[in-house]
């Protein structure tokens, strides 16, 4: 549904993406990951034909996307990372008027909106004005905006932003009905415990470099082993083989507790600072971990910055 | 191009002015307001030039027509920059429209509200003013459109060249008071120093109210409004050539103030 060949681009001399190959067949979902400004909005942007790339093909359904941007969007849907929606207007006309810009007709109208505002739980909100509504209600129409015209290839940059846990659930819920039925989902997010949950394939980005692509069991048994994650109040001290992020000290290790209790007489006098022992099990985090030398996001209420995508 | 989706984002677009009238209603009070206030002094004015049986609203109501027609240019710009700020705009162009068909939607609603505005102050001012058209009625009706079309397609031109929603208030806003100053909406321009005389025709409003006084004090038709026609079609032209050449559908626009 989706072959993207050796994508390049550049915003004033910074690479963003450095030849980036990426697939997705019907009823496939490719889960996007990488740290911020690894270039995934980048990515999506000229998948979408929201820029143009310096070099590389972009093929949609067999349809060269670059030269026939116009062609192919009636099969896409996109959901932006940032919210995209009319904050004045209530929720159906927000509704309304992206599913006749998709050409819908009135019944097809009628039909889609019943079917998507009750796999995001948007019915009762209806007549409400979108600017009112919670955070997770946002994200939720904002969502089902890309959804109205049954798209074969859909986009969701990060669309767990912000949601609470009922949305959050009624997003991957979608998602899987969507895959399912046949629709190809590119899949951007920070927070691994949902690609875990939703399955498929997994691409890494770095510094605008697919760094792993494969099944998301293929790239835990091959990258995930198993490792210790310390937190600290303030920021962790330095020690040889292991990764500094924020106030977390890290490394891969296949026998964590050891690890942990050699590296615990090292500290010194930041020992006093430690808060928490993680002893990491064989997941997409620890594999991420691996890869990266970064932590992904696992929780809910930690939230990444944006995507570097410089105008 | 697809008239249905332009007419389905003009649906929108008149949708989202419809939810807020205020701005709306000021734009068409405001300049009632301000004839009653003109009106005497316009009525001394025209007596002293000769004029006989008029009652000042034959200037007071096109220059105040005039000046307010030049306040929904900010109208039409902040339209554009409202959907960067709530982040409609990439959702707009990753949609089947075509760009053509995005400005068209955008457009038509201002261009209708412009056009309804000119009719009811025209219609006002009549009947609380007296206002009564000498010359040929077509010849006034095709000025006004010519007019209207000129200033939506200078607003475009700000929009392309404007990179911030500041940018955009405060040239709509300072041209606005400055170009229909010059062109006559506040006092003839014959009354006017003589650098700002000389600069008069550099405003779409000079030509305007030219050719509005040719036909409602001077009973003119079509030949007495074709120079200022012709010359608000330049203006026009000059604003979708500015669009043309300056307009970037992928360009980020910051629409905080």
């Amino acid at each position: 549904m989706l072959r993207i060949a050796g994508l390049t681009k550049a915003y004033a001399g910074r690479a963003a993406l450095r030849g980036v190959d990426l697939e997705i067949g019907p009823g496939q979902i490719v889960a996007l990951l990488g740290p911020n400004g690894a270039g995934k909005t980048t990515l999506v942007s000229i998948a979408t034909g929201l820029r143009r790339p310096d070099a590389g093909q972009v093929w949609i359904d067999g349809i060269d996307a670059l030269a026939h941007s116009q062609r192919v969007r009636p099969r896409l849907g996109l959901a932006p990372q940032e919210l995209g929606f009319y904050p004045t207007l209530r929720v159906r006309d927000n509704l309304a008027f992206f599913g006749r810009l998709a050409g819908l007709s009135r019944a097809a109208l009628r039909e889609r909106t019943l079917i998507v505002t009750e796999a995001l739980d948007l019915t009762d909100l209806m007549d409400r004005y979108a600017g009112d509504l919670s955070g997770g209600e946002k994200r939720r129409l904002h969502t089902s905006l890309a959804l109205l015209n049954r798209p074969r290839l859909l986009f969701l940059d990060e669309p767990t932003t912000g949601a609470d846990v009922a949305s959050r659930n009624s997003i991957l819920a979608m998602v899987r009905g969507l895959v399912a039925d046949g629709c190809a989902v590119c899949y951007c997010t920070h927070y691994l415990p949902e690609v875990e949950a939703l399955g498929g394939s997994v691409t890494i980005l770095e510094a605008g470099r697919v760094i792993a692509s494969g099944g998301l069991e293929d790239i835990i048994a091959a990258h995930g082993g198993a490792g210790v994650r310390f937190r600290f109040d303030g920021a962790p001290p330095d020690l040889a083989g292991w990764t500094r992020d924020g106030a977390y000290l890290m490394t891969s290790a296949a026998d964590p507790a050891v690890t942990a209790a050699r590296a615990i007489t090292c500290m010194g006098t930041a020992g006093d600072r430690l808060l928490a022992i993680d002893i990491l099990h064989p997941t997409l985090e620890t594999a991420y971990l691996a890869l990266t030398g970064r932590r992904g996001t696992g929780h809910a209420d930690e939230e990444e910055g944006e995507d570097v995508a410089a105008a | 191009m697809s008239l249905r989706r332009s007419l389905v984002i003009a649906r929108l677009n008149a949708l989202i002015i419809a939810v807020d009238p205020w701005p709306m209603v000021t734009l068409l009070a405001m300049p009632l307001v301000l004839m009653a206030f003109l009106e005497p002094v316009d009525r001394s004015l025209l007596a002293g030039q000769g004029y006989v049986g008029v009652n000042g609203s034959e200037v007071a109501v096109p220059g105040m027509a005039v000046m307010f027609a030049f306040f929904w240019m900010m109208f039409a710009g902040t339209g554009f920059f409202r959907e960067h700020g709530w982040g409609t705009w990439d959702r707009l162009r990753a949609s089947p429209a075509r760009p053509a068909e995005i400005m068209v939607g955008k457009c038509l609603p201002i261009l209708v509200l412009m056009l309804a505005q000119m009719a009811v102050l025209g219609a006002a001012g009549a009947l609380l003013f007296g206002l009564r058209v000498r010359g040929s009625m077509t010849a006034l009706v095709l000025l006004v459109v010519v007019f209207v079309g000129a200033l939506l397609a200078l607003a475009m031109a700000l929009v392309s060249v404007c990179h911030t929603l500041n940018q955009t208030m405060v040239a709509t806003n300072l041209g606005a008071i400055v170009l229909s100053g010059l062109g006559g909406s506040f006092a003839p321009v014959a009354l006017l120093p003589a650098w700002a005389r000389a600069a008069a025709p550099v405003s779409p409003a000079y030509w305007a109210l030219r050719g509005s006084k040719a036909v409602i004090l001077d009973g003119g038709g079509l030949a007495q409004v074709a120079l200022p026609i012709a010359v608000l079609c330049a203006f026009a032209a000059f604003g979708v050539a500015v669009t043309a050449a300056r307009f970037r559908f992928g360009e980020v626009k910051i629409a905080d103030t």
